[in-house]
């Protein structure tokens, strides 16, 4: 499965388009990454617990939207975007959306 | 494995998702897929603290810390929840205050045993946790 975040991919044509795709994943750090996150923040640096919150929720998203893709036969998802949106505190958000197409 | 990769047709996917909801096996399988397909997609260089992380992960006052610090909270919430019922109970306060209070917090309690219940059924076919950023 090719997935691009442009809207054509070089030396191929879209043959057919199938449509919207999509994969969303909400995600929480369990209470004792959050305490430990909570005193990293008074002392700065990278919170890994929050890194990997987001990278976690971020591939399950991504594997969402492949897995409707690919049910729909398609074999790339062009247009590819990651959107965050606020839905609870100290949850990971994630939002992944493109157009599944078929490349010839 | 090709439903691990989203390379089944659709009516072949279709027939695997059904034999998949009967086989554990199965499903841890596909979860191990999976994680290894996550490993490799974050495959990238080390980054110049990342030696620095990991001599931290060995070091065993950074690594006891964290337990000995999570046991201390956690021991006190739990003696200061104990302690609230206690007094709670022993004081002359009407009885329906001292079963609200109690109810809530039995409630909560519940609760969260319910979600820990989910948590460690699920755990086991939740590839993610191994996405390290």
């Amino acid at each position: 499965m090719i997935v691009v975040t442009t809207d054509t991919v070089p030396g191929r044509h879209i043959v057919a388009t199938i449509g919207l795709v999509r994969g969303s994943s909400v995600r929480a750090a369990h209470a004792g990454d959050d305490v430990t996150a909570y005193f990293k923040n008074l002392v700065g640096g990278e919170v890994e617990e929050y890194t990997k919150l987001l990278a976690e929720s971020r591939e399950q998203a991504l594997d969402r939207m492949l897995a409707e893709a690919a049910a729909r036969g398609a074999n790339a998802v062009v247009g590819v975007r990651f959107v965050t949106c606020e839905i609870a505190g100290g949850c990971a958000e994630m939002l992944t959306y493109g157009t599944a197409v078929k490349l010839g | 494995m090709a439903y691990a990769d989203g390379e089944l047709a659709p009516d072949e996917r279709a027939e695997f998702e059904q034999l998949l909801a009967t086989r554990e096996d199965l499903r841890r399988a596909v979860a191990r897929e999976r994680e290894l397909d996550l490993v490799a997609r974050s495959a990238a260089g080390p980054e110049p603290m990342d030696a620095e992380w990991a001599a931290l992960g060995q070091d065993f006052a950074h690594r006891s810390g964290l337990g000995v610090g999570l046991a201390l909270v956690l021991g006190g919430i739990a003696l200061g929840l104990g302690s609230l019922l206690y007094l709670l109970w022993s004081a002359s306060l009407p009885l329906a205050a001292s079963v609200a209070v109690t109810a809530l917090m039995l409630g909560g309690c519940v609760l969260l045993l319910r979600a820990l219940r989910a948590r460690v059924r699920t755990r086991r076919y939740d590839p993610y946790r191994e996405v390290r950023r």
